[in-house]
């Protein structure tokens, strides 16, 4: 038998070797058995040097092309069955994929803080800085600065909550009080900030000032005896009624929809004049009237006015050269207004069921 | 201040729909709270006749009777059937035109009727008296209707009641619009249209002039800014007639007798409170009487007529007869001189009482009269006299009086009205409008000023008396405003120059200290900001450090006396309320303001606070996942990534111990640090204290001073270059006895390391009495090892690592576990 014909059945041998091969590990064999160190067709490359020369080059050219072609056969074997591998393991792996996902828990903000970054970012968004006071205020503050009368009846017992003054007539202001009430008090509203900012700082003044208030209000469902609003404050020169409303009308349209109206009504407060509310239309009705506005068309969402210039000349600006407006918001107003809250008291007890929701 | 539409129609021309004038009140600033009208009220109410008239068998003053309501009850056969009805009144007969309220009737008392027996007996409806009507005081018996009175209209129909009255709300700057002239007015500067009121006029003065008989003095000075009196005599005290009841019922004002109710009537008209005295109860001497005003004394007693004893302390006025108190001033009149059916003289008072001192009155009584709300608004001195006569006209009118000639006026200080001076130019200026010169002087004249021109920019305006609320240019600006109409002015932005926005350092930290905690799985909420006086007590939470309580001084409930001074409490009750409403997985995260009263200052320090509790699990378990519960790891957790986060720098944790942390489950709570500074604490919550708050399960908390955690944030710092080189890692499991602290191993460790150890992991903590030994832990931490200019050498490695074993196990007794 020539060496020829042993080449042809190796490669017989080979081509069934492989295709045999039903896994990679018997693929490897088959490499090793081939190609292997002391594979066949190594061992015939191995036996060149023994030929005749004179038959060596044909010889030699079949081994390679015998060689060449076992290893391409592996390679594409072996790449059919590493696709069949992955395909039934994928075939294993598949899932329903409508099963619930692995959620992580992220936690939710409060309900009346997002409002108040919501208009924090309108607000920061036309120039206003973000400004804080204190809590426990003195009656000049909440009060005097703010150009209230001192027989005010927003200042009575019934509307205010007082605490003990532990060293009275020492604050700065100190008052007279009628019976049951001191010089100081929980601030029943973020008005005050007006009055520290403008202590403190020069004209231009751009700024809210969002926080807590408090007033003796036993809860139920539209009050609660602590809540939040966010006072606005613009002191500078030439600023006129305009501007309020300008200012306004673009929060508004930001807060509530650009498709939202405002109304401005004559009002009276002591800090401001002239003074007014400002409605929006009603988002459920669009104007119309319904029950949700009371059949009114509009839903009142805030007081405003012009500084008076009782409270510039109180804080140091000469109100000649300066005007501005001002502004306070009932957060809870707006929280309820948006979302149709039933019962203002779900907005401080942490049930978690109500904060997931938001 | 309701304003009956026929009424103000009388003054002056209206809209005939008077939702017309409610939308040019609502532009022009007078809230209309609703339109109502008056006399729906009397639905079912019918008028009737007495068919029959029986004693009821078993009462021996009541009647069985039967009263033809025409259609309004109709029989099987369909024909109109009498109503039975049990009558308690002894004043009519068989025959009588009556008014009876049939069943579903509403009367204005809040009455309902309702079918009934009485003593047995089926009574279908009730024969009315006119004050079950609210028509008057008359309570006598029953209404008797003119004999030719229909039977079977709607009383309503009959009566001719139905009144549309306008409920306005006025801002408490509007003293004048407490009053239909001051409404009529009012209307006459938005429609710019005249008035005309017809006031009565005295037609005889008879007698003994007022000022012989009676004197006036001001004992005490800033009670009384004018007092004027005049005498009536001979009065015929009776009902008012039918159309003064139904004004002041279409006022709201509930009718007493004609003396009473002109002065009420009065006061609506015009503003200026009023009140009689009977004169006969003033002291007398030497045919003289007297009123002195003077102030209360401390702990005096007082009855007003609505049969109060009330304390008096110093500051508030009274009037009295120079002996005895009269009338609390301004506020309310006393028991003792009110107008009674017997009332011949009467004296007619027309003050005008300080503003500041009746509201402080009116407060510290808690008091609230007609006449408080205007005298603390400021009633218009100038027409007190003006006033007393027009009552005291209506009095010679309607109760047959005779009007003493003169009247005594103590008017000390006669007030004068200031000239302003307006600028159209500041008009301009803070209306963003240009509202013209002529609108300017039209709106200020309608409104009662007296204005004149003084160059083109310039007006010289006298404002009326009864417009206290107008003393500056302001004020005048306010008015054209509202009258020309804020609708009509150019929305405009300003341009903000030279000013910066935008939030602060600490705001975007504050924020960012939300997200943080977000993403750790926590909700944020909010607690009340009060406490109550036991809340630290009671969960073992010392008050050191704290300050002194900021306490209410009239605090609505028991749990809510003070100003909180931590966190903690309101977040275990929110915990408690989630578990009491079946929520057994909480976890909540509060940034809130603590109130530190001081001993020797007004004000409390105020100063943020962060904290948390978490409880249950993370969630509920899933088919992909099983939840721990949440214990002290899972808190401290938190705040370890929130400080990483802040790039906080030398964080440490040591045991919470001592008092300070009673409210802690000891072993389980760890005070949190950087550096030196104690930034707050992390722990589960004493049983005990969860007991005291109602909680079933284990609750970890945090609460860290907000103030620290900002001052700590740093700044992302420069980018550090990662090794090229391989690492190489080795475990490194070391027996130490349970007194060795993670900690304390760790800082071992890195500090044995040198510059090849890269990072330092606990992956687990082993006990066994057998394996590990009784009172022993086995500590096990990959350790990395890597160089930054060059890949190491497995010699390299072996010896860092033996040296650090050695140097470890020497430094904590321990010894590697095998």
């Amino acid at each position: 038998m020539s060496l020829i014909e042993d080449l042809d059945q190796l490669e017989a041998k080979a081509k069934e070797l492989i295709e045999c091969a039903a896994t990679s590990d018997a693929l490897e064999q088959a490499r090793v058995a081939l190609l292997g160190r002391k594979g066949e067709i190594t061992s015939v490359m191995h036996m060149m040097g023994k030929v005749a020369p004179e038959e060596r080059p044909v010889l030699g050219k079949r081994a390679n092309e015998l060689r060449r072609m076992a290893e391409t056969l592996i390679a594409d074997r072996g790449g059919a069955l590493k696709r069949a591998a992955m395909r039934d393991l994928m075939a294993t792996e598949a899932v329903d994929v409508t099963l619930p996902g692995a959620r992580p828990k992220i936690g939710h903000q409060h309900l009346i803080n997002q409002i108040i970054e919501e208009m924090e970012d309108v607000f920061c968004g036309i120039g206003y800085t973000v400004e804080d006071g204190p809590h426990v205020e003195t009656t000049y503050y909440n009060f005097t600065a703010l150009n209230a009368p001192m027989d005010h009846p927003s200042r009575s017992a019934r509307d205010t909550f007082y605490v003990v003054d532990n060293a009275p007539g020492t604050c700065a202001h100190a008052e007279a009080h009628a019976h049951g009430e001191s010089d100081v008090l929980l601030r029943t509203q973020t008005s005050g900030v007006q009055v520290h900012i403008m202590e403190s700082q020069k004209p231009p003044i751009y700024m809210i000032a969002p926080g807590t208030v408090y007033r003796p209000d036993t809860p139920d469902a539209c009050h609660l005896p602590q809540f939040n609003q966010v006072e606005g404050l613009v002191i500078d020169e030439g600023i006129t009624f305009g501007d309020l409303k300008g200012t306004l009308d673009y929060f508004v349209k930001c807060m509530f929809g650009p498709e939202r109206k405002t109304r401005y009504r004559p009002h009276f407060f002591p800090f401001t004049e002239p003074s007014c509310e400002v409605d929006v239309s009603c988002g459920v009705c669009h104007g119309e009237g319904c029950s949700f506005c009371k059949h009114s068309g509009w839903i009142e969402i805030l007081g405003c006015g012009m500084v008076d210039p009782n409270v510039l000349v109180n804080c140091g600006i000469d109100p000649e050269r300066y005007s501005g407006f001002a502004f306070g918001i009932g957060v809870e107003r707006v929280a309820a207004l948006r979302y149709d809250l039933p019962d203002l008291r779900t907005l401080m007890t942490g049930d978690m069921r109500f904060l997931n929701q938001f | 201040m309701r304003v009956p539409y026929s009424w103000l129609g009388e003054m002056i021309e209206l809209p005939s729909d008077p939702a017309e004038l409610v939308a040019e009140f609502i532009r022009t600033g007078t809230e209309v709270e609703s339109v109502d009208t008056v006399g729906e009220s009397f639905d079912h109410v019918v008028t009737a006749q007495v068919v029959s008239k029986e004693p009821h068998p078993d009462s021996d003053h009541m009647w069985v009777t039967k009263v033809d309501v025409g259609q309004f009850n109709l029989g099987e056969d369909g024909n109109p059937e009498p109503l039975q009805i049990v009558c308690g009144a002894q004043n009519f007969n068989e025959g009588d035109h009556i008014v009876t309220a049939m069943i579903g009737a509403e009367l204005p008392g809040g009455i309902k009727i309702k079918k009934s027996k009485l003593r047995g007996v089926l009574s279908c409806g009730m024969n009315c008296s006119a004050r079950e009507l609210g028509l008057s005081g008359d309570h006598s018996g029953i209404m008797i209707l003119p004999p030719d009175a229909p039977v079977g209209v709607p009383f309503a129909q009959y009566q001719g009641t139905s009144e549309t009255v306008l409920d306005c709300e006025i801002t408490p700057n509007r003293p004048d619009c407490l009053s239909m002239v001051g409404m009529a007015r009012e209307v006459g500067a938005i429609y710019d249209r005249d008035f005309h009121v017809d006031y009565p006029k005295i037609k005889a003065e008879v007698g003994r002039p007022t000022a012989d008989e009676l004197s006036v003095a001001f004992d005490d000075e800033g009670m009384c800014d004018r007092y004027v009196a005049r005498i009536v005599r001979n009065v015929k005290v009776c009902p008012s007639p039918d159309w003064m009841v139904q004004r002041l019922t279409a006022l709201g004002i509930r009718p007493h007798n004609n003396i009473v109710d002109i002065t009420n009537y009065v006061m609506m008209l015009t503003g200026q409170p009023l009140h009689a005295f009977d004169l006969s109860t003033f002291a007398e001497r030497d045919g003289h009487r007297s009123v002195v005003v003077r102030a209360a004394h401390e702990g005096e007693t007082f009855m007003t007529l609505d049969g109060t004893e009330r304390v008096l302390s110093e500051g508030m006025a009274l009037i009295t007869d120079g002996e005895r108190p009269v009338a609390l001033a301004g506020v309310m009149g006393g028991m003792d001189s009110e107008i009674e059916d017997d009332t011949v003289d009467v004296m007619v008072e027309s003050a005008c009482f300080n503003a500041g001192r009746t509201s402080h009155t009116s407060r510290d009584l808690s008091l609230i009269s007609d006449a408080s709300i205007r005298f603390e608004r400021q009633v218009d001195e100038t027409g007190c006299v003006d006033v007393a006569n027009i009552t005291c006209a209506l009095i010679e009118e309607l109760a047959g009086g005779e009007v003493a000639p003169g009247y005594v006026d103590l008017y000390p200080a006669p007030k004068a009205q200031p000239e302003l001076t307006l600028r159209l130019s500041r008009v301009h200026a803070i209306c963003g409008a240009d509202i013209e010169a002529d609108f300017v002087e039209r709106a200020l004249t309608r409104l009662g000023c007296t204005v004149s021109r003084a160059g083109d920019d310039t007006f010289h305006v006298v404002t009326p008396s009864f417009r206290p609320d107008l003393p500056r240019e302001i004020d005048l600006i306010e008015e054209i405003l509202r009258l020309w109409g804020m609708d009509r002015v150019e929305a405009t932005i300003p341009a903000a120059k030279n000013h910066i926005g935008g939030l602060t350092r600490e705001q975007h930290l504050t924020r960012k200290i939300g997200q943080i905690l977000r993403a750790c799985g926590l909700n944020e909420t909010t607690t009340f900001a009060f406490a109550a006086a036991d809340d630290l007590k009671k969960i073992g939470m010392p008050e050191e450090g704290r300050g002194c309580p900021v306490v209410l001084m009239d605090p609505l409930i028991a749990d809510q006396t003070e100003m909180r001074r931590s966190l903690i409490p309101g977040l275990l009750r929110s915990v408690a309320y989630n578990e009491a409403h079946g929520t057994a997985n909480v976890q909540l995260y509060e940034i809130g303001r603590l109130f530190h009263g001081r001993e020797n200052a007004s004000k409390p320090k105020e100063r943020m606070s962060l904290a948390g509790v978490l409880s249950g699990a993370m969630d509920d378990i899933t088919w992909l996942q099983k939840y721990r519960p949440l214990r002290f790891f899972d808190g401290k957790g938190v705040v370890e990534e929130l400080l990483a986060q802040l790039r906080i720098e030398k964080v440490r944790f040591r045991p919470a111990e001592g008092e300070g942390y009673a409210f802690l489950q000891p072993g389980r709570g760890a005070e949190v640090l950087s550096g030196g500074t104690v930034l707050g604490w992390v722990g589960e919550i004493h049983p005990d204290a969860r007991e005291a708050m109602d909680i079933d399960l284990p609750v970890v908390a945090f609460e860290l001073n907000f103030d620290a955690l900002l001052s700590g944030a740093r700044n992302q710092e420069a980018y550090h270059e990662f090794s090229a080189f391989p690492s190489v890692e080795h475990d490194l499991a070391i027996v130490v006895d349970e007194a060795v602290t993670c900690e304390d191993l760790e800082r071992r460790i890195t500090s044995a390391g040198g510059k090849l150890l890269a990072g330092v992991r606990l992956f687990d903590v082993y006990r066994d009495p057998v394996r590990v030994g009784e009172g022993k832990k086995s500590m096990a931490f990959a350790l990395t090892y890597r160089s930054d200019d060059h890949t190491l050498t497995s010699e390299e490695v072996e010896k860092a690592h033996s040296k650090l074993v050695t140097k470890v196990c020497k430094a904590t007794g321990g010894e590697v576990r095998s």
